[in-house]
């Protein structure tokens, strides 16, 4: 019976900021966290491996004092635990400080036989905690997988890459990387919900992790975020009658060069 | 081993890369090493600029598989940036790189330079809603998307070859791989793009996009929800943050209403052209010209336009 841990991230949800028209900075000021999309997929594929092959779903995450709030969201969601992390440091922290410290953090809660975290988070999106963590932890690794299926030890993982798939059959303790379509992740039931109040979570204090202050500083350092404005010329047609607009749209793309 | 690696698994890519490549030599004055695991490629790298070229010879052909084999390459130290080719097995290899060598890593970045010492490069942010400029400290790894650069002249003198053995992840096995069926079509490299979306009702609606593709001489290319979760066209000609980023002459979408997932595959395009019936749907903001209109009467009257012209 597979022991599984999901990574989640809590993020901003990226609907809700707004860039500023004068400076063109981000407005987050009206953003609520959301656990990141593809973290959610994550959580559901260890889910459904615990409901299919029992053995157990711990959750573990890293972030500032906000992912407190994201507790019974994830034990909403499957886990019977959640670990977490809280630390000033995840507010610039990049890829190389996320996985330092999910990997100490894994040395100390393990073994684990599957380790799953999504592709990429919402909001940065590097696209490198899993494959970091396998290197960290000295385990195979496969990424980018969109089905997933436990037999005993072996882990088949179906993987989709831009022209082709191709199946990895790996014996486990391994670290896998979601993708958003490998399942839905279900909307908890208010049983789930209440039910995760009584769920234990757990305090993981980063100090307590043996990481060096080295460890924890980011190497790559956000030096300036701008809203993206796209800048076209914005000319609409429509009026009522299509084929008047057709015609105005045909002789603009003529002067563009591109009809 | 010292100096700027390139890698890619992809030989157009990595050929793209050293441009760039080329870039921060002249910036280091560092030399170019760009290490392949197919000797074709290595032959058009040396003949393109790159000073030493390393064959990885393995006995599996698996890209990630190769990544341990890689890092051993540079482990002495003295390696000060890896340009890997941005694809799903070269950010794998980039991350694994990144880890063992405990140094920080840019995904997707649109643009590098070194500024004070450091790379700066350019990369997205919440999909596509801001742009971000990320400095790292040397050495770094950077991932780069296909197509961000066109491949540079060939060089006056080509590189020196190398072949190494190399010792893949005997851990994982690798079967039953697949192409994605489709036509083979590469929507990020055409002229002109119709791209359809949830606009229209049913799959063989979609005739009316073809016809139009056709007088235009362009290619379909969808939204996410029509390639995965309707599964009316094949994923690969599916424009989106997770997709195709594309950049033709003109981006004719239809029935797309423009969210930013969308619109980041699509917004490098030079003409951007949006037909929907809602007004208010974000995809005016991000188009040259609009119709509001329609699809279902607006298409037709389109094709039969262009199509007394005679496309281009």
């Amino acid at each position: 019976m597979p022991k599984c841990l999901v990574c989640y991230k809590w993020t901003l949800d990226e609907k809700d900021i707004k860039i500023k028209p004068g400076d063109l900075s981000l407005d987050t000021s009206r953003a609520k966290g959301k656990i990141s999309d593809f973290d959610r997929n994550a959580i559901e594929e260890a889910t459904l491996i615990q409901e299919q092959h029992g053995g157990a779903v711990h959750a573990l995450t890293y972030g500032t004092s906000a992912v407190k709030q994201s507790l019974k969201d994830v034990l909403s969601r499957g886990p019977e635990t959640v670990y977490w992390i809280v630390d000033n440091s995840a507010e610039t922290a990049d890829a190389c400080v996320t996985a330092n410290v999910l990997a100490a953090a894994i040395r100390k809660l393990g073994p684990y036989d599957l380790i799953i975290c999504g592709e990429g988070s919402s909001d940065l999106f590097n696209q490198q905690t899993a494959a970091r963590l396998g290197a960290l932890l000295g385990l195979p690794c496969v990424t980018y997988v969109e089905k997933l299926s436990v037999d005993g030890d072996t882990v088949k993982a179906t993987r989709k890459l831009a022209d082709c798939t191709e199946v990895a059959t790996v014996k486990g303790p391994v670290v896998v990387s979601v993708l958003g379509t490998i399942n839905k992740p279900r909307i908890p039931s208010l049983k789930q919900v209440l039910g995760a109040a009584k769920k234990p979570n757990k305090e993981i204090k980063i100090a307590d992790l043996g990481l060096n202050a080295e460890a924890l500083q980011s190497k790559a350092v956000h030096k300036s975020v701008k809203g993206f404005v796209a800048k076209r010329k914005n000319i609409v047609y429509k009026e009522p009658n299509a084929a008047a607009n057709v015609g105005k749209l045909t002789s603009s793309l003529a002067a563009e060069g591109v009809r | 081993m010292a100096g700027i690696f390139v890698f890619s698994e992809d030989g157009a890519l990595a050929k793209q890369l050293l441009t760039p490549a080329l870039e921060l030599k002249q910036q280091l004055s560092q030399p170019v090493t760009a290490v392949t695991s197919s000797e074709a490629d290595a032959k058009e790298l040396a003949a393109f600029g790159a000073d030493k070229v390393l064959v990885l010879q393995a006995a599996s052909g698996w890209t990630e598989g190769l990544s341990e084999a890689i890092y051993g390459l540079v482990s002495g130290g003295g390696a000060s940036i890896f340009l890997v080719g941005g694809t799903l097995r070269g950010k794998h290899v980039a991350a694994y790189l990144a880890a063992k060598l405990n140094v920080g890593m840019s995904t997707d970045a649109k643009s590098v330079k070194i500024e004070g010492g450091k790379l700066l490069s350019t990369r997205l942010l919440y999909a596509g809603l801001a742009l971000c400029d990320e400095e790292l400290a040397l050495p770094a790894v950077v991932t780069m998307p296909p197509r961000t650069f066109l491949p540079p002249s060939p060089a006056a003198k080509a590189g020196t070859v190398e072949t190494v053995k190399a010792e893949s992840d005997g851990r994982i096995a690798i079967s039953d791989v697949t192409a994605h069926g489709g036509t083979g079509v590469d929507i990020a490299g055409v002229t002109k793009l119709v791209a359809v979306g949830r606009g229209f009702r049913k799959q063989e609606d979609l005739k009316l996009a073809e016809d139009l593709a056709g007088a235009l001489q362009a290619e379909i290319a969808c939204s996410r929800p029509v390639a995965e979760d309707e599964h009316w066209l094949p994923i690969e000609r599916y424009v989106g943050i997770s997709g195709h980023i594309v950049k033709p002459e003109l981006y004719l979408a239809v029935g797309i209403s423009g969210q930013v997932q969308h619109m980041v595959g699509a917004r490098e395009s030079k003409v951007i052209v949006a037909v929907n019936n809602d007004e208010h749907a974000p995809i005016f903001e991000g188009a040259d010209y609009g119709i509001v209109g329609d699809l279902y009467e607006v298409l037709p009257l389109l094709t039969a336009a262009v199509g007394k012209n005679g496309g281009r």
